[in-house]
């Protein structure tokens, strides 16, 4: 077991060596100049050069990939050529937000998938009548339900908010929720509530599904399995043949999935972000992005990319944890 | 397939394995009673086929995008922000005066095709690597398998933003960005499908009786690899569409003037509020593909999977 | 725990008729069977795939498959309690403490992700009594095998574990549902004995569902022999055996291979099925299989009556002769037996007269071995030679191996130094049970595994090989026509010559001509086989290997497998390699017997010495564990 989770870390590690060196393959390509773009496009062609040397461009490709390295370890990913501050220092600004607002999404994602699942495998009634409406969700553009939830809920009704994280002053954490309790402002925690619901259920429900219909057939298949007869045969109640027997074994590819999601919803977090003027670094790269900022992009990608690695690396060693054949 | 319908050719039954009446546990849904139906599930098949037909509709639509748009759709037509179902502009103009549905139609062609495009070189070049790994197997597959699981591993999308902001805003380099993220899936399940069957006896038995290696793989593997990739990539084209709109949504697609649905929501977001069909109703076309190309998928599923 | 109230019965089954769903079709599974189970007998249901056996274990559980939607009529009393119409608390209750359950597959049957000692506590509620049992059963160190999970187990006890859960809580009633076919041979025997044992110590009665009348004969008290969802024939195991009354009981006994089966005739077997559903609904469903069918069977369904006049000592003694002690046994549990429960009752509208003066009618005397096996003085037709093969298990780079697996030493060695020779024309039986080296060693020899060392020789042309699944050795999606036609490549013929190949290939095995434009999916088990053994000899292979072809096949159906490769053989005069498990297939395929176990041969030997006089205690052992019918304690 021990070892396995150790052979795992280190793969993720192998893993993001790899997507830093992708980013700078892709930086060393770029077809944006960092130089002209930091001095501005009036600057001379003698403090251009000045400003290559300094910078290391003009160093053979292994020297600038160690260089690289060496920034990366040292948390130096660049100037963003649009805020003109440290990428770094933007990302940790942004970071927080975006965390907050995804770790809620996942948990709506993993709440509303189990409900969709168990519905589903246990035939409740009234269960297929929601499935049409949440298939046709779950194949729509986020974008439009972002606008679609905005036109309704703030424009139509006017019960929730469409723009930013609400007035809640961010502390330690950088976490709104957490920071507004601890500093006992009631009302900035229940504005930040309100305004995160929206965009978490938005980023929400495509995972939401593509979970639930994983967990969904693991289950039915779980039912079906021997095992499950014969612990029905041993006279135990529905409820702790469900939870002894089937929750264990069906839980393997619903934890997949939802690792899987976790990473796609890092992405997905970008549009819906931008939608909803959410202050996270989704947002951040929807800006860099029409400005060619090459070094905030490749910044963002990096920090998500990382924590799409770490996630799905904790998501197997789980999996190893639930199913005792595989760490064998 | 018609030399094999069972209603053609009347197998005596030397032998039936269910002496039975049919019980369950030993009915053959492949071995049917002469005079019987062809496929009990008929409704099921039909509702395939009906949805086969409104993908091949939806492709004539793309193909014949142009003919079918009544303006120009970079040029203002009439009057500025009009709704939709005003006469000659059905789905409405915009800010200044754009026929949305002579854009609609110009997207809808251009993600469709972006959307087939990605699907097959994915299909294309996975399924190549995918085979070359599963026949030959040994220091290839895994020279193969490594590099195909360090791609699966890192998140696409973002490698995919990543390398269009660094090769240049076009529609060219968002094809070639996620075709570059997108080939691995399509390795493995290729590459797993190959070992399954080259491991399977009826492989076996013609390796023993003789028949040569190109033989066995073009004639005892891939036929069996090709459903297997036709449902995967059926089901996959509703994944692209969404990641290419969401793409286009965030800038990375064709310059400003050109018509591209993920581009013209975000370009008209600022609308949203006062004339909110501007910006929806190219995600609503966005909306229609995925859900059309997933109906497809499921329904290509439906009537080839069942075959095999 | 409940009494049960209306009768002494341990479950008793009235009228019961039940449909199960599939795709859309409704088919019916039980049509009326009535069945007391007494308290403390063992009761064997026995019955080929199909017959309804397994669905009415189920039944008596109170588990039906809702999913099937079933519609169950009749009735079905555990313990008192209405098994079909009770509340779902009820039938919990019973589960719980009246009925334990013992299925096929351990492995399957067995929570994967939890520990053994949980598994049993969640039947018996504490630990302590968990232990006990799990020692009563047989498990040796309880306390070490208490934390471990099921795949750390092997197949023998596995089964022992599920013995365990079944017989915690004192239940009233086992049910065995083919405890033993997952396993090997020698495993199988000592589940049996266990099944007995529990018996004897608990009290309980038992129902033991299996497709082998001798693996019923070897504990059951009482037989009852299951067709199409009814009871064709029911009585004191002994009776049934050896005075069988209902011509498909008979049937099965004649078709069933034993160590005594004679070595040079033709096998028998059932006739194939040719009535269609509805017909077989109408009258007696074995009617268009039955050799005495009259008329009346067609139209209308025989009663089942008690054996008007009890079997006589005569009969009896002609029935088999080759189980002498038959008479004896038979006279001592007839007369041990109480009225009227154990009455010998049979659903047939021929006398038992007419029905046992068939047993031993059509018996062909023409001999199907080879005139003789040229032995001496030639180049033998395989030569092994100091073979080793050694697996080395590897793991992925992400360490995922594929679960189900055992704990798994690095490396296998699955043959350890084997050597043998076969002459050309002979015929050798490997026997061994799985693990045993034994299909490792047929294909090492058609060159489908590479030896780690030694040498492999096959004189004159090469090894052609019939598979245990025949389904997945054949190509889903070729014709039969174009997998034949492959195999005439090489000989580069004409078209109407190649066509003439193959009728003639079709025509050998005994299938249609018609089959050549069919895909494997719609031939039925028996018909696939067939192919694949024609798809083997449409070009005479020097050496046929077969590796265990009939062991997915029923009783009748592998009789007639093994009969057209027999014929093969003494036609196209073919060296025949056949790898199995079953001793009596050994003995009856093989000119010689190799007994194989870890990878070593340990005997080899003329079929007859090896079974009559076997040499080695591995080889006894096996003997010692083969199903017989006459094996009365």
């Amino acid at each position: 077991m021990t070892r396995f989770i150790v052979r795992r870390l280190a793969s993720a590690v192998v893993l993001i060596l790899v997507l830093s060196a992708v980013i700078f393959v892709l930086q060393s390509v770029s077809t944006g100049d960092p130089v002209k773009a930091y001095l501005g496009a009036n600057a001379s062609p003698a403090a251009i050069a000045a400003e290559r040397q300094a910078l290391g461009l003009n160093d053979p490709l292994p020297v600038r990939y160690v260089n690289f390295i060496v920034n990366l370890v040292h948390g130096d990913l660049g100037i963003s050529f649009r805020t003109h501050r440290p990428v770094v220092t933007d990302l940790q600004t942004f970071l927080p937000a975006t965390i907050e607002l995804v770790i809620w999404s996942f948990v709506f994602a993993v709440l509303l998938g189990g409900i969709f699942a168990v519905s589903g495998a246990l035939r409740w009634r009234g269960s297929s009548i929601f499935r049409a409406p949440l298939l046709v969700l779950a194949t729509a553009p986020p974008f439009l339900l972002a606008l679609g939830g905005i036109v309704l809920f703030y424009a139509q009704l006017g019960i929730l908010p469409a723009n930013g994280r609400g007035p809640g002053e961010t502390g330690p954490t950088g976490f709104l929720l957490i920071d507004t309790l601890v500093a006992g402002d009631t009302a900035g925690f229940a504005s930040a509530a309100q305004h995160l619901l929206l965009p978490a259920v938005v980023l929400a429900i495509a995972p939401a599904i593509a979970i639930g219909r994983i967990m969904r057939s693991s289950l039915e298949n779980t039912f079906g399995a021997d095992y499950v007869r014969t612990a029905e045969s041993k006279g135990l109640t529905p409820f702790r043949v469900l939870r002894r027997h089937v929750v264990r074994n069906s839980i393997g590819p619903g934890l997949s999935m939802a690792g899987l999601q976790l990473g796609f919803m890092f992405a997905g977090v970008v549009v819906v972000e931008q939608i909803f003027s959410w202050p996270g670094i989704g947002n951040y790269l929807a800006a860099s992005i029409p400005t060619s900022d090459f070094p905030a992009i490749a910044g963002v990608t990096l920090v998500l990319g990382t924590i799409y690695i770490v996630a799905n690396a904790l998501v197997d060693v789980l999996q190893a944890i639930a199913d005792p054949r595989l760490n064998a | 397939m018609s030399a094999s319908d069972p209603n053609e050719i009347l197998l005596p039954p030397l032998e039936t394995v269910s002496t039975v009446t049919g019980a369950p546990e030993v009915i053959s849904p492949r071995f049917r009673m002469p005079g019987f139906p062809r496929g009990q599930r008929t409704p099921g098949r039909r509702l395939s086929w009906v949805i086969i037909a409104l993908l091949i509709a939806l492709t004539l639509l793309a193909i014949f995008a142009r003919l079918l748009a009544p303006f120009d759709p970079v040029q203002p037509a009439s009057g500025l922000n009009l709704p939709p179902g005003t006469p000659g502009n059905l789905l409405g103009t915009d800010s200044i005066g754009r026929d949305l549905l002579s854009r609609t139609l110009y997207g809808i062609q251009v993600s469709w095709f972006a959307a087939l495009i990605v699907v097959a070189s994915g299909l294309i070049i996975g399924g190549l690597i995918g085979t070359l790994a599963g026949v030959f197997g040994g220091w290839l597959d895994n020279l193969l398998m490594r590099f195909t699981d360090l791609f699966l591993a890192l998140p696409g999308t973002l490698v995919a933003i990543a390398i269009v902001a660094a090769l240049g805003y076009n529609l060219q380099n968002t094809l070639l960005g996620i075709a570059i993220v997108w080939w691995p899936y399509y390795a493995r399940i290729i590459r797993g499908e190959v070992k399954s069957l080259a491991s399977r006896p009826h492989v076996e038995a013609a390796r023993l009786a003789g028949t040569s290696r190109t033989r066995i793989v073009f004639r005892h593997i891939i036929p069996g690899v090709i459903p297997t990739a036709i449902v995967t990539a059926s089901l996959d084209i509703g994944n692209v569409v969404l990641l290419l709109a969401g793409l286009s949504f965030l800038g990375l697609g064709q310059p400003a003037p050109a018509p591209e649905l993920g581009a013209d929501t975000a370009r008209n977001l600022g609308q949203l509020l006062t004339e909110p069909w501007i910006p929806i109703i190219p995600g609503l076309a966005v909306l229609m593909l995925s859900l059309i190309a997933n109906l497809g998928g499921d329904a290509v599923r439906n009537l080839i999977g069942g075959r095999r | 725990m409940l009494t049960p109230s209306d009768d002494r019965s341990a479950a008793s089954i009235s009228g019961l008729t039940l449909s199960l769903e599939r795709d859309g079709v409704r088919s019916n599974v039980l049509r009326g069977i009535d069945l007391e189970v007494l308290p403390g007998e063992i009761i064997g249901l026995v019955g080929e795939s199909g017959s309804g056996k397994s669905v009415l274990a189920l039944a008596l559980m109170g588990l039906l498959p809702e999913r099937s939607n079933p519609v169950v009529g009749g009735s079905i009393r555990v313990a008192g309690v209405d098994m079909v119409d009770g509340r779902p608390d009820e039938l919990r209750a019973v589960r719980r403490d009246e009925l334990g359950v013992i299925f096929q597959d351990p492995m399957t049957s067995l929570n994967p992700t939890m520990r053994i000692g949980a598994q049993v506590t969640e039947s018996s509620r504490n630990a302590a009594e968990s232990l006990r049992l799990m020692s009563a059963v047989g498990i040796a160190d309880a306390e070490l095998r208490f934390t471990v999970f099921p795949h750390e187990l092997s197949g023998g006890l596995r089964q022992r574990v599920m013995a365990a859960i079944a017989v915690a809580g004192k239940p009233s009633l086992i049910i065995a549902d083919e405890p033993t076919t997952a396993l090997d041979v020698t495993v199988q025997a000592q589940v049996l004995d266990l099944l007995r044992e529990l018996r004897d110590e608990f009290g309980c009665s038992v129902v033991l569902i299996t497709h082998d009348l001798a693996v019923a004969g070897q504990i059951a008290d009482r037989i009852a022999v299951l067709y199409a969802g009814r009871i064709a024939e029911i009585g004191p195991a002994a009776d049934v055996l050896h005075a069988p009354t209902h011509p498909y009981t008979v049937g099965l006994l004649r078709s069933r291979l034993s160590l005594s089966t004679p070595r040079d005739l033709e096998l028998q077997t059932l006739r194939p099925e040719t009535a269609s559903a509805g017909e077989r609904m109408l009258g007696c469903a074995y009617h268009s299989r039955c050799p005495l069918a009259v008329p009346e069977c067609r139209a209308e369904q025989p009663p089942l009556v008690s054996v008007a006049a009890p079997a006589t000592a005569t009969d009896t003694e002609t029935a088999f002769e080759n189980e002498p002690a038959a008479t004896t046994a038979t006279a001592t549990v007839t007369a041990a037996a109480p009225a009227p429960a154990t009455s010998h009752d049979r659903a047939c509208w021929r006398s038992v007269d007419d029905v046992q003066g068939f047993i031993h009618t059509g018996v062909s005397a023409a001999s199907v071995l080879p005139v003789s096996v040229s032995g001496a003085a030639r180049e033998p037709a395989v030569r092994v030679t100091d073979l080793t093969v050694t697996f080395s298990l590897k793991t992925g780079w992400r360490g995922r191996g594929r679960g189900g697996g055992r704990t798994s030493p690095a490396e296998v060695r699955a043959l350890r130094g084997v050597s043998l020779q076969i002459q050309p024309g002979e015929a050798v039986s490997i026997v061994g049970e799985s693990g045993s080296g034994k299909s490792t060693l047929l294909r090492v020899i058609g060159g489908l595994t590479p030896a780690t060392s030694g040498s492999v020789t096959l004189a004159g042309g090469g090894a052609q090989m019939v598979f245990q699944d025949a389904g997945s050795s054949l190509t889903p999606w070729l014709t039969v026509g174009e997998m034949l036609r492959e195999r005439l490549l090489p000989l580069k013929l004409s078209r109407p010559e190649s066509q003439k190949r193959i009728d003639h290939a079709l025509t050998a095995i005994g299938l249609p001509l018609t089959v050549a434009r069919v895909r494997p999916s719609e031939l039925s088990g028996g018909q696939r086989q067939r192919v694949a053994l024609a798809r083997a000899t449409i070009i005479a292979p020097a050496v046929l290997l077969c590796d265990e072809p009939t062991s997915a096949l029923d009783a009748s159906l592998a009789a007639s497998v093994l009969n057209l490769i027999r014929e093969m053989r003494k036609e196209l005069e073919m060296t025949v390699l056949f790898v199995t498990h079953d001793l009596s297939v050994a003995r009856l395929m093989g000119d010689r017997i190799v007994v194989m176990t870890h990878g070593e041969i340990v005997e080899v030997g003329p079929s007859a010495d090896v079974i009559e006089r076997p040499s080695h205690p591995y080889t006894q052992a096996l003997l010692a564990s083969v199903p017989e019918i006459g094996v009365l304690s």
